[in-house]
Protein backbone atom coordinates (compact mmCIF):
# COMPACT_ATOMS: atom_id res chain seq x y z
CA UNK A 1 0.00 0.00 0.00
CA UNK A 2 1.44 3.18 -1.12
CA UNK A 3 0.78 5.70 2.09
CA UNK A 4 0.61 9.80 0.65
CA UNK A 5 0.04 10.54 4.81
CA UNK A 6 1.06 9.52 8.03
CA UNK A 7 -1.14 10.94 10.81
CA UNK A 8 -0.34 10.41 14.69
CA UNK A 9 -3.66 11.06 16.22
CA UNK A 10 -3.61 12.22 19.80
CA UNK A 11 -6.58 10.30 20.99
CA UNK A 12 -8.59 7.14 20.47
CA UNK A 13 -11.55 8.75 19.66
CA UNK A 14 -9.64 11.02 16.90
CA UNK A 15 -8.09 7.87 15.54
CA UNK A 16 -11.55 6.86 14.95
CA UNK A 17 -12.95 9.85 14.00
CA UNK A 18 -9.58 9.80 11.59
CA UNK A 19 -10.43 6.41 9.98
CA UNK A 20 -13.67 7.18 9.72
CA UNK A 21 -13.74 10.01 7.76
CA UNK A 22 -10.96 7.96 5.65
CA UNK A 23 -12.66 5.31 4.81
CA UNK A 24 -11.23 2.92 2.43
CA UNK A 25 -8.23 5.05 2.22
CA UNK A 26 -7.63 4.70 5.67
CA UNK A 27 -5.31 2.27 7.43
CA UNK A 28 -5.06 1.73 11.53
CA UNK A 29 -0.99 1.00 11.82
CA UNK A 30 0.25 -0.75 14.78
CA UNK A 31 3.73 -2.58 13.66
CA UNK A 32 2.89 -1.48 10.03
CA UNK A 33 4.52 -4.66 9.28
CA UNK A 34 1.57 -5.93 6.60
CA UNK A 35 1.35 -2.47 5.16
CA UNK A 36 4.33 -3.08 2.93
CA UNK A 37 2.48 -6.65 1.38
CA UNK A 38 -1.02 -5.25 0.90
CA UNK A 39 -1.80 -4.97 -2.60
CA UNK A 40 -4.20 -1.73 -2.71
CA UNK A 41 -4.14 0.03 -6.27
CA UNK A 42 -5.17 3.51 -4.04
CA UNK A 43 -2.68 5.39 -2.54
CA UNK A 44 -3.67 5.92 1.53
CA UNK A 45 -3.12 7.28 4.66
CA UNK A 46 -1.63 5.31 7.58
CA UNK A 47 -3.17 6.46 11.39
CA UNK A 48 -0.57 5.65 13.40
CA UNK A 49 -2.44 3.88 16.89
CA UNK A 50 0.92 2.97 19.03
CA UNK A 51 1.42 5.95 20.86
CA UNK A 52 -2.20 5.48 22.82
CA UNK A 53 -1.21 3.49 25.39
CA UNK A 54 -2.35 0.54 24.04
CA UNK A 55 0.65 -1.54 24.78
CA UNK A 56 0.76 -3.55 28.40
CA UNK A 57 -0.57 -6.82 29.70
CA UNK A 58 -2.32 -6.85 33.09
CA UNK A 59 -4.19 -9.33 34.83
CA UNK A 60 -7.94 -8.26 35.59
CA UNK A 61 -9.99 -10.53 37.50
CA UNK A 62 -9.38 -14.23 35.76
CA UNK A 63 -8.56 -12.70 32.12
CA UNK A 64 -4.58 -11.10 30.94
CA UNK A 65 -6.05 -8.31 29.37
CA UNK A 66 -3.32 -7.72 26.75
CA UNK A 67 -2.95 -4.14 24.54
CA UNK A 68 -3.79 -4.30 20.72
CA UNK A 69 -0.48 -2.64 19.98
CA UNK A 70 1.82 -4.89 22.47
CA UNK A 71 4.43 -6.50 20.58
CA UNK A 72 4.77 -10.30 20.26
CA UNK A 73 7.93 -9.97 21.97
CA UNK A 74 6.29 -8.69 24.81
CA UNK A 75 3.79 -11.30 24.98
CA UNK A 76 6.94 -13.88 24.45
CA UNK A 77 8.55 -12.59 27.36
CA UNK A 78 5.97 -12.45 29.86
CA UNK A 79 5.26 -15.23 32.44
CA UNK A 80 2.75 -15.32 34.84
CA UNK A 81 1.26 -18.67 36.82
CA UNK A 82 -1.84 -19.29 34.36
CA UNK A 83 -0.58 -18.13 31.54
CA UNK A 84 0.56 -20.00 28.21
CA UNK A 85 0.50 -17.27 25.17
CA UNK A 86 4.51 -17.01 25.59
CA UNK A 87 4.65 -20.67 23.74
CA UNK A 88 3.37 -19.45 20.70
CA UNK A 89 4.54 -16.40 20.29
CA UNK A 90 7.92 -17.92 20.26
CA UNK A 91 7.16 -19.25 16.99
CA UNK A 92 5.47 -16.40 14.91
CA UNK A 93 8.56 -15.60 12.25
CA UNK A 94 11.71 -14.04 13.30
CA UNK A 95 12.88 -11.94 16.47
CA UNK A 96 12.75 -8.41 14.17
CA UNK A 97 9.34 -9.28 13.23
CA UNK A 98 7.98 -9.96 17.01
CA UNK A 99 9.60 -6.94 18.02
CA UNK A 100 7.17 -4.66 15.88
CA UNK A 101 4.69 -6.62 14.98
CA UNK A 102 1.59 -6.77 17.65
CA UNK A 103 -1.22 -8.93 18.70
CA UNK A 104 -3.90 -6.51 17.20
CA UNK A 105 -1.80 -6.05 14.01
CA UNK A 106 -2.28 -10.30 13.82
CA UNK A 107 -6.17 -10.89 14.16
CA UNK A 108 -7.61 -7.25 12.96
CA UNK A 109 -7.02 -8.81 9.27
CA UNK A 110 -6.88 -12.63 9.43
CA UNK A 111 -4.52 -14.61 6.91
CA UNK A 112 -4.87 -18.39 6.43
CA UNK A 113 -1.84 -18.87 7.84
CA UNK A 114 -1.77 -16.75 11.08
CA UNK A 115 -1.13 -18.67 14.54
CA UNK A 116 -2.85 -16.13 16.76
CA UNK A 117 -6.23 -16.80 15.82
CA UNK A 118 -6.47 -20.90 16.29
CA UNK A 119 -4.81 -20.01 20.17
CA UNK A 120 -7.20 -17.25 21.05
CA UNK A 121 -9.99 -19.68 19.37
CA UNK A 122 -8.98 -22.92 21.82
CA UNK A 123 -8.42 -20.05 25.05
CA UNK A 124 -11.73 -18.57 24.43
CA UNK A 125 -10.50 -15.30 24.39
CA UNK A 126 -12.19 -11.72 24.25
CA UNK A 127 -11.84 -9.11 21.83
CA UNK A 128 -12.56 -5.65 22.58
CA UNK A 129 -13.76 -3.24 19.67
CA UNK A 130 -14.07 0.67 20.18
CA UNK A 131 -16.19 3.04 18.48
CA UNK A 132 -17.09 5.61 20.32
CA UNK A 133 -17.40 2.75 23.57
CA UNK A 134 -16.05 -0.79 23.84
CA UNK A 135 -17.53 -3.93 22.94
CA UNK A 136 -16.37 -7.39 23.68
CA UNK A 137 -16.50 -10.26 21.27
CA UNK A 138 -15.85 -13.87 21.91
CA UNK A 139 -13.43 -15.43 19.78
CA UNK A 140 -16.28 -18.02 18.12
CA UNK A 141 -17.89 -14.87 17.16
CA UNK A 142 -14.96 -12.44 16.41
CA UNK A 143 -13.14 -15.18 14.01
CA UNK A 144 -16.77 -16.41 12.62
CA UNK A 145 -15.51 -14.35 9.48
CA UNK A 146 -12.71 -12.13 8.33
CA UNK A 147 -12.59 -9.78 11.26
CA UNK A 148 -11.16 -7.02 9.38
CA UNK A 149 -15.02 -6.18 7.80
CA UNK A 150 -15.64 -5.44 11.82
CA UNK A 151 -13.12 -2.39 11.34
CA UNK A 152 -14.33 -0.42 7.79
CA UNK A 153 -15.97 1.82 9.87
CA UNK A 154 -13.29 3.87 11.74
CA UNK A 155 -13.81 1.29 14.60
CA UNK A 156 -10.49 0.08 16.48
CA UNK A 157 -9.36 -3.11 17.90
CA UNK A 158 -7.93 -1.60 21.75
CA UNK A 159 -7.64 -5.43 23.88
CA UNK A 160 -7.66 -8.95 23.99
CA UNK A 161 -8.47 -10.62 27.15
CA UNK A 162 -7.28 -14.46 27.59
CA UNK A 163 -8.69 -16.77 30.40
CA UNK A 164 -6.64 -17.55 33.16
CA UNK A 165 -6.26 -21.07 33.05
CA UNK A 166 -7.40 -22.74 35.94
CA UNK A 167 -6.66 -25.53 37.68
CA UNK A 168 -7.06 -28.86 36.12
CA UNK A 169 -7.37 -26.71 32.60
CA UNK A 170 -4.21 -27.53 30.36
CA UNK A 171 -3.03 -25.95 27.31
CA UNK A 172 -0.90 -27.81 24.25
CA UNK A 173 0.13 -25.88 20.59
CA UNK A 174 1.85 -27.41 18.03
CA UNK A 175 2.94 -24.87 14.68
CA UNK A 176 4.47 -27.27 11.74
CA UNK A 177 6.86 -25.22 9.61
CA UNK A 178 9.49 -25.77 7.29
CA UNK A 179 11.79 -23.58 9.27
CA UNK A 180 11.96 -21.41 12.29
CA UNK A 181 10.62 -18.35 10.32
CA UNK A 182 8.38 -20.10 7.71
CA UNK A 183 4.60 -19.61 7.80
CA UNK A 184 3.02 -22.39 9.51
CA UNK A 185 2.09 -25.59 7.23
CA UNK A 186 -0.71 -26.46 10.13
CA UNK A 187 -1.23 -25.20 13.61
CA UNK A 188 -3.33 -26.64 16.54
CA UNK A 189 -4.12 -25.53 19.71
CA UNK A 190 -5.86 -27.23 22.15
CA UNK A 191 -7.07 -26.33 26.14
CA UNK A 192 -7.93 -29.01 27.89
CA UNK A 193 -10.33 -29.62 30.92
CA UNK A 194 -9.75 -32.32 33.28
CA UNK A 195 -11.27 -34.34 36.45
CA UNK A 196 -9.05 -36.77 37.46
CA UNK A 197 -8.11 -38.11 34.25
CA UNK A 198 -12.28 -37.53 33.25
CA UNK A 199 -12.05 -34.80 29.97
CA UNK A 200 -14.91 -32.66 31.19
CA UNK A 201 -14.58 -30.26 28.28
CA UNK A 202 -12.31 -29.78 25.21
CA UNK A 203 -11.51 -27.08 23.05
CA UNK A 204 -9.66 -27.54 19.96
CA UNK A 205 -8.67 -25.26 17.12
CA UNK A 206 -6.77 -25.11 14.19
CA UNK A 207 -5.34 -23.05 11.25
CA UNK A 208 -3.16 -22.44 8.35
CA UNK A 209 -4.16 -25.62 5.69
CA UNK A 210 -6.91 -24.71 6.13
CA UNK A 211 -9.03 -21.59 3.88
CA UNK A 212 -9.75 -19.76 7.54
CA UNK A 213 -9.24 -21.02 11.45
CA UNK A 214 -11.41 -22.28 12.92
CA UNK A 215 -12.45 -24.91 15.79
CA UNK A 216 -12.61 -28.69 14.81
CA UNK A 217 -15.87 -29.51 16.38
CA UNK A 218 -16.22 -33.18 15.79
CA UNK A 219 -12.41 -33.49 17.53
CA UNK A 220 -13.44 -32.01 20.85
CA UNK A 221 -16.94 -34.31 20.65
CA UNK A 222 -14.48 -37.25 20.53
CA UNK A 223 -12.91 -35.98 23.90
CA UNK A 224 -15.72 -34.66 26.19
CA UNK A 225 -16.94 -36.70 28.85
CA UNK A 226 -13.93 -39.65 27.93
CA UNK A 227 -10.98 -40.36 29.93
CA UNK A 228 -7.57 -38.38 28.73
CA UNK A 229 -5.72 -41.44 27.04
CA UNK A 230 -3.52 -41.59 24.32
CA UNK A 231 -6.04 -43.81 22.49
CA UNK A 232 -8.68 -41.31 22.55
CA UNK A 233 -6.55 -38.77 21.94
CA UNK A 234 -5.70 -40.71 18.68
CA UNK A 235 -9.52 -41.30 17.71
CA UNK A 236 -10.28 -37.61 18.14
CA UNK A 237 -7.63 -36.64 16.27
CA UNK A 238 -8.90 -39.26 13.69
CA UNK A 239 -12.10 -36.90 13.16
CA UNK A 240 -9.90 -34.27 11.88
CA UNK A 241 -10.97 -34.77 8.30
CA UNK A 242 -14.70 -34.50 9.35
CA UNK A 243 -14.48 -30.62 10.27
CA UNK A 244 -12.48 -29.21 7.67
CA UNK A 245 -10.97 -29.51 3.97
CA UNK A 246 -7.27 -29.53 4.24
CA UNK A 247 -5.66 -28.36 1.65
CA UNK A 248 -2.37 -29.55 0.09
CA UNK A 249 0.56 -27.03 -0.42
CA UNK A 250 4.22 -26.67 -1.12
CA UNK A 251 4.50 -29.97 -2.45
CA UNK A 252 2.30 -31.38 -0.32
CA UNK A 253 -0.69 -33.53 -0.98
CA UNK A 254 -4.34 -32.77 0.68
CA UNK A 255 -3.75 -36.40 2.51
CA UNK A 256 -0.45 -35.78 3.73
CA UNK A 257 -1.40 -32.28 5.15
CA UNK A 258 -4.38 -34.41 6.82
CA UNK A 259 -2.37 -36.89 8.59
CA UNK A 260 0.25 -33.56 9.34
CA UNK A 261 -2.79 -32.26 11.01
CA UNK A 262 -3.93 -35.91 13.01
CA UNK A 263 -0.52 -36.18 14.30
CA UNK A 264 -0.03 -32.14 15.40
CA UNK A 265 -3.56 -32.45 17.36
CA UNK A 266 -2.25 -35.74 18.82
CA UNK A 267 0.47 -33.73 20.13
CA UNK A 268 -1.29 -31.09 20.66
CA UNK A 269 -3.77 -32.91 23.17
CA UNK A 270 -0.74 -34.80 25.17
CA UNK A 271 0.57 -31.84 25.74
CA UNK A 272 -2.77 -30.27 26.89
CA UNK A 273 -3.44 -33.20 29.14
CA UNK A 274 0.58 -32.87 30.72
CA UNK A 275 -0.09 -28.91 31.35
CA UNK A 276 -3.75 -30.10 32.92
CA UNK A 277 -2.46 -32.73 35.01
CA UNK A 278 0.49 -30.88 36.81
CA UNK A 279 -1.93 -27.73 38.18
CA UNK A 280 -3.75 -28.23 40.88
CA UNK A 281 -4.47 -24.75 41.54
CA UNK B 1 -7.77 16.27 9.84
CA UNK B 2 -4.03 17.89 10.22
CA UNK B 3 -1.87 17.13 7.48
CA UNK B 4 1.67 15.72 9.40
CA UNK B 5 4.79 17.41 8.98
CA UNK B 6 7.15 16.24 6.07
CA UNK B 7 9.73 15.72 8.42
CA UNK B 8 10.71 12.86 11.27
CA UNK B 9 12.80 13.75 14.43
CA UNK B 10 14.52 10.59 16.06
CA UNK B 11 17.55 10.08 18.53
CA UNK B 12 20.00 8.21 15.90
CA UNK B 13 23.28 7.22 17.09
CA UNK B 14 22.80 9.45 20.18
CA UNK B 15 22.58 12.13 18.35
CA UNK B 16 18.97 14.13 18.21
CA UNK B 17 18.16 14.90 14.13
CA UNK B 18 15.39 15.66 12.09
CA UNK B 19 15.32 14.47 8.51
CA UNK B 20 12.92 15.33 5.37
CA UNK B 21 11.14 12.91 4.71
CA UNK B 22 8.14 11.46 3.33
CA UNK B 23 4.97 8.84 4.38
CA UNK B 24 5.91 6.51 2.62
CA UNK B 25 10.00 6.40 2.90
CA UNK B 26 11.11 3.11 4.46
CA UNK B 27 13.41 3.87 7.59
CA UNK B 28 16.28 2.15 5.38
CA UNK B 29 15.78 4.46 2.03
CA UNK B 30 16.34 7.46 4.88
CA UNK B 31 19.50 6.18 6.63
CA UNK B 32 21.18 5.26 3.77
CA UNK B 33 20.94 8.27 1.64
CA UNK B 34 21.93 10.05 4.86
CA UNK B 35 24.90 8.74 4.53
CA UNK B 36 24.66 5.67 6.86
CA UNK B 37 25.41 2.68 4.59
CA UNK B 38 26.47 0.33 6.98
CA UNK B 39 22.87 -0.55 7.06
CA UNK B 40 22.23 -3.20 4.26
CA UNK B 41 18.78 -3.44 1.68
CA UNK B 42 18.96 -7.46 1.49
CA UNK B 43 15.76 -8.99 0.41
CA UNK B 44 13.18 -5.44 1.31
CA UNK B 45 10.61 -7.86 2.69
CA UNK B 46 11.71 -8.71 6.04
CA UNK B 47 13.06 -11.50 5.45
CA UNK B 48 17.18 -11.63 5.50
CA UNK B 49 18.04 -9.13 8.48
CA UNK B 50 20.88 -7.08 6.55
CA UNK B 51 19.46 -4.48 7.14
CA UNK B 52 18.52 -4.46 11.07
CA UNK B 53 18.68 -1.86 13.55
CA UNK B 54 18.03 -0.88 16.85
CA UNK B 55 14.89 0.66 17.97
CA UNK B 56 14.31 1.80 21.19
CA UNK B 57 17.13 -1.16 22.02
CA UNK B 58 14.60 -3.93 20.09
CA UNK B 59 16.47 -5.27 16.91
CA UNK B 60 13.98 -4.44 14.13
CA UNK B 61 14.19 -4.78 10.16
CA UNK B 62 14.48 -1.28 8.62
CA UNK B 63 12.88 -2.27 5.58
CA UNK B 64 9.60 -2.73 6.94
CA UNK B 65 9.45 0.17 9.14
CA UNK B 66 8.69 3.12 7.57
CA UNK B 67 10.85 6.34 8.86
CA UNK B 68 7.59 8.19 10.71
CA UNK B 69 7.31 5.13 13.11
CA UNK B 70 11.06 6.07 14.12
CA UNK B 71 9.13 9.68 15.51
CA UNK B 72 10.83 10.44 18.75
CA UNK B 73 12.63 7.00 19.50
CA UNK B 74 16.14 6.00 19.58
CA UNK B 75 17.68 4.57 16.93
CA UNK B 76 20.94 2.69 16.39
CA UNK B 77 22.99 1.62 13.65
CA UNK B 78 26.10 -0.44 13.14
CA UNK B 79 28.51 2.97 12.92
CA UNK B 80 27.60 3.52 16.44
CA UNK B 81 28.83 -0.17 17.35
CA UNK B 82 32.59 -0.15 16.02
CA UNK B 83 34.59 1.57 13.24
CA UNK B 84 37.38 -0.43 11.07
CA UNK B 85 39.57 1.93 13.38
CA UNK B 86 38.38 0.83 16.47
CA UNK B 87 36.40 -2.30 16.20
CA UNK B 88 33.92 -3.90 18.78
CA UNK B 89 34.70 -7.04 20.20
CA UNK B 90 32.26 -9.18 18.38
CA UNK B 91 33.79 -7.54 14.92
CA UNK B 92 37.23 -8.46 16.16
CA UNK B 93 36.11 -11.98 17.00
CA UNK B 94 34.10 -12.47 13.44
CA UNK B 95 37.67 -11.51 11.51
CA UNK B 96 39.50 -13.91 13.54
CA UNK B 97 37.08 -16.74 13.02
CA UNK B 98 36.93 -16.36 9.29
CA UNK B 99 33.20 -15.42 9.92
CA UNK B 100 32.94 -12.72 7.40
CA UNK B 101 32.58 -13.87 3.52
CA UNK B 102 31.17 -11.34 1.39
CA UNK B 103 29.98 -9.36 4.34
CA UNK B 104 26.74 -8.54 3.60
CA UNK B 105 24.84 -9.89 6.55
CA UNK B 106 27.45 -9.00 8.85
CA UNK B 107 26.14 -5.55 10.08
CA UNK B 108 22.51 -7.13 10.88
CA UNK B 109 24.07 -10.09 12.60
CA UNK B 110 25.98 -7.55 14.92
CA UNK B 111 22.83 -5.12 15.53
CA UNK B 112 21.16 -8.42 16.28
CA UNK B 113 24.00 -9.92 18.36
CA UNK B 114 24.00 -6.39 20.69
CA UNK B 115 20.61 -6.17 21.29
CA UNK B 116 21.10 -9.77 22.32
CA UNK B 117 24.14 -8.83 24.91
CA UNK B 118 22.48 -6.05 26.36
CA UNK B 119 19.25 -7.38 27.22
CA UNK B 120 20.21 -11.01 28.43
CA UNK B 121 21.91 -11.76 31.55
CA UNK B 122 22.50 -15.46 30.36
CA UNK B 123 23.39 -16.57 27.06
CA UNK B 124 21.72 -20.78 26.54
CA UNK B 125 21.30 -21.77 23.11
CA UNK B 126 17.95 -21.70 22.98
CA UNK B 127 17.92 -17.49 23.81
CA UNK B 128 20.84 -16.89 21.22
CA UNK B 129 18.82 -18.74 18.70
CA UNK B 130 15.87 -16.55 19.26
CA UNK B 131 17.81 -13.76 19.19
CA UNK B 132 19.60 -14.07 15.64
CA UNK B 133 16.66 -16.31 13.93
CA UNK B 134 16.09 -13.28 12.08
CA UNK B 135 19.29 -12.87 10.26
CA UNK B 136 20.33 -14.98 7.52
CA UNK B 137 23.61 -15.72 5.77
CA UNK B 138 24.26 -17.49 2.75
CA UNK B 139 28.09 -17.87 2.81
CA UNK B 140 29.58 -19.28 6.40
CA UNK B 141 26.63 -21.63 6.39
CA UNK B 142 26.87 -20.18 10.82
CA UNK B 143 29.17 -21.83 11.97
CA UNK B 144 31.88 -19.43 11.85
CA UNK B 145 29.83 -16.53 13.13
CA UNK B 146 28.01 -18.85 15.63
CA UNK B 147 31.71 -19.28 16.66
CA UNK B 148 32.52 -15.96 16.97
CA UNK B 149 29.40 -15.09 18.72
CA UNK B 150 29.76 -18.19 21.53
CA UNK B 151 33.30 -16.91 22.36
CA UNK B 152 32.14 -13.15 22.96
CA UNK B 153 29.29 -14.31 24.77
CA UNK B 154 30.90 -16.64 27.13
CA UNK B 155 32.85 -13.66 27.90
CA UNK B 156 30.29 -11.32 28.47
CA UNK B 157 28.42 -14.14 30.97
CA UNK B 158 31.18 -14.56 32.70
CA UNK B 159 31.55 -10.28 33.07
CA UNK B 160 27.92 -10.01 33.91
CA UNK B 161 28.10 -12.84 36.80
CA UNK B 162 31.28 -11.21 38.37
CA UNK B 163 29.32 -7.50 38.51
CA UNK B 164 26.11 -9.39 40.28
CA UNK B 165 29.06 -11.00 42.68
Amino acid sequence: MKLVEFIRPASLSAARDNLRELGPNGMALAGGTALHFMQQHKPGTAVDITRLGLSYIREEGDFYRIGATTPLSDIQRYRAPRWAMHEICRRISTHQIRNISTIGGNICRVFPWADLPVVLLAMDAKMIVYDGQEEEFGADDYFSSQPAKRFLDGQILTAVKVPSLQAYHGFGSVKATRNAAAFALVTIAAVLELDGNHIKSARVAAGSAIPFPRRLPSVEAALTGKEATSQVFKEASEQAGADAPWRGREGMTPAYTKQLAEVSILDALERAATFARGRSE
Amino acid sequence: MKKSPQTVTFTLNGERKTFITEPDEKLLALLRREGYKGTKFGCGQGTCGSCTVLLDDRAVYSCLLYAKQAEGRNVRTIESVGTYENPSEFQEELVKNGAVQCGYCIPGMIMSATSLMETEETFEDEIVKEYMDGNLCRCTGYEKIWGALRTVLDKEAAKKAKEAK
